[in-house]
């Protein structure tokens, strides 16, 4: 209160506490000021002066009386309460509980269906194995495995093929034309592609076409089955759908274009959607490559060493906040286990968890700092 | 954290049963309504007829207010403070209503918008001195040349004890837009209380 000491008039006019005290005194308030004018007998003067002023000069305000304004209070409240009457009515018989909206509703529903099965029975388009390997000017040679046990398959340029019980494939009897070496799938096969640049390897599955230039890696396609996937051990190979439209450009092109996959990954094709995805193959396995084995092996080591061991081991990248993970130390032997149990050992230790996203591992963690 | 005054505590107190009354309102409680619609009605009142003249127009549009809250009661927010929210709805209502008739009665409201008309008046018989009653009519006659925004702003902040947020929330404008509002009402009344002053006081008796 000691700010009042040296008050004008015309400051105690415009004081917020001042006005307040004046237009909505209460009790509290008045025994305030009440004490501090009698400390201050000389402000006597201008506190009344300026009293009155702020009484006196108030906004012209049309006037409302009480029973006028308990009236319309009144009024809103009803209206309220016949709203919330309407509304629990209108809850007691919801629109859709009648029963012709319900027949209707059923009718639809029969519609849809029948429709759906319509559709699933529907001849499907595709071109199979049959109209492709008609389609071949060359003379072809067509192995069927009809035994109980894999087939291995010599061909003329070195490749291995290993074909599954109840698939076959054709292939020309030699290459000897021609740019590139094609061959025709139908069911499971691993091929172990020898090396030629100049004449890239084709795999042509029902919708999937796969282009090598030299490695090995499984194709999987079943006429009777839902998917046509390609899984690659090593190398790269790439992969489109015989569908694309760029399909003929890059099946000529040095380069391998399309869908790279590369080892532990593999592409799906959903013959449903006609969706082409890139995951990781099922259960990864060390690239065969530097010809020692990998170290597994770690103590107290960060968590980038253990995942970039695991990055070169299975030739998988594996995304991760180093800045906030790397704080992490990890004490564990993790030979012989699978890279998905080495993941989730791993993830345990640090508190963070993983997701396999288009065919490449992302880590989650919040880091372990406060530890 | 700096000790509240008898009359911040008073005033935090009346503002914190108002919101009670709201919270308790949106969780469907028709007596805290009620008791809402009471304590704010005369404000809302006063406030409508700043902008249009017509009392039961002005009720029609206080009653649609506190409805349409009743109606979204679910997806308010029970922390807002409810004075400056009731307000800011009475004036988007009012605006609505005026460009409505503007759009129905082709240019007959030449206006842009509607306007806050606030007339400020004084009671003289509340004074004693004779200087004094000239004092306080040459300081309404001030007021009253405000600019209408400014007045708004005045109005807001000394007559209904309104904070810089709140007035900015009614207004619909910044923080910043109410603080240089106010700013230059101050400016200009200021200036002009001097001259009032040196006038009142230089007048013979």
């Amino acid at each position: 209160m000691d700010r009042y000491r040296d008050f004008s008039l015309g400051e105690f006019v415009w004081d917020k506490s001042f006005r307040n005290w004046v237009l909505n005194p209460t009790r509290e308030d008045d025994e305030t000021w009440q004490n501090w004018l009698a400390a201050h007998p000389e402000k006597r003067e201008t506190v009344e002066r300026a009293r009155q002023l702020v009484l006196s000069i108030r906004p012209a305000n049309a006037s409302l009386s009480n029973p006028e304004k308990r009236k319309a209070v009144e009024r809103i409240v009803e209206r309220l309460e016949a709203r919330n009457a309407d509304r629990s009515e209108e809850r007691q018989l919801p629109w859709y509980t009648g029963r012709m909206v319900r027949i209707a509703a059923m009718l639809v529903l029969l519609a849809g269906f029948a429709w759906l099965f319509w559709l699933h029975h529907q001849e499907p388009k595709v071109i199979g194995y049959d109209q492709l390997v008609a389609g071949v000017k060359e003379e072809m040679r067509e192995t069927v495995n009809t035994t109980g046990r894999p087939l291995m398959i010599n061909l003329e340029d070195g490749s291995r093929i290993t074909l599954d019980p109840g698939s076959k494939m054709s292939y020309p009897a030699h290459f000897n034309g021609g740019s590139q070496r094609q061959v025709f799938l139908s069911g499971k096969a691993f091929f172990d592609i020898a090396k030629d640049p100049s004449k890239p390897f084709f795999v042509y599955a029902n919708e999937l076409v796969t282009k090598v230039l030299g490695t090995s890696f499984t194709v999987r396609s079943f006429a009777n089955e839902q998917e046509v996937s390609v899984a690659v051990k090593t190398g790269k190979v790439a992969v489109f759908s015989r569908e694309d439209p760029e399909a003929a450009d890059k099946q000529s092109s040095r380069e391998l274009t399309g869908m790279v996959i590369e080892p532990n990954q593999q592409v799906v094709f959903v013959r449903k959607t006609v969706k082409i995805t890139k995951s990781l193959v099922p259960e990864p396995e060390v690239v065969a490559d530097a010809g020692t084995a990998p170290n597994f092996e770690f103590d107290e080591a960060p968590v980038s060493t253990v995942f970039s061991a695991l990055q070169s081991a299975y030739g998988i990248d594996i995304i991760y906040d180093k800045n906030v993970m790397d704080e992490c130390p990890i004490t564990a032997t993790l030979t012989e286990m699978s890279l998905y149990e080495k993941l989730d050992l791993i993830c345990k230790a640090v508190d963070a968890s993983y997701k396999s996203i288009d065919g490449r591992i992302v880590v989650e963690g919040k880091g372990c700092r406060n530890n | 954290m700096k000790p509240l005054t008898r009359s911040e505590l008073r005033l935090s107190l009346y503002l914190e049963e108002e919101q009670k009354l709201w919270r308790e309102m949106l969780a469907g409680d028709v007596t805290a309504f009620e008791h809402l619609i009471d304590r704010t009605y005369d404000l809302l009142f006063h406030y409508g007829t700043k902008f249009n003249s017509d009392r039961e127009l002005i009720k029609d549009c206080i009653q649609d207010v506190f409805l349409g809250v009743w109606e979204k009661k679910d997806a308010l927010n029970p922390e807002i403070p409810p004075k400056p929210y009731l307000l800011a709805s009475l004036r988007r209502r009012l605006h609505r209503l005026a460009s409505r008739l503007r759009m129905d009665c082709m240019d007959y409201y030449t206006e842009t918008d509607i306007v806050f008309d606030l007339e400020f008046s004084a009671e003289y018989q509340l004074i004693e001195s004779e200087n004094d009653r000239l004092l306080a009519s040459r300081m309404t006659e001030m007021l009253n040349e405000l600019p209408k925004r400014q007045k708004e702003a005045v109005f807001l902040r000394f007559y209904n004890d309104m904070e810089r947020e709140e007035i900015a929330l009614v207004m619909d404008i910044q923080p910043q837009s109410v603080s240089n509002l106010l700013q230059e009402a101050f400016k200009f009344i200021k200036l002009h209380w001097k001259a009032i002053v040196s006038l009142v006081l230089a007048l013979p008796f």
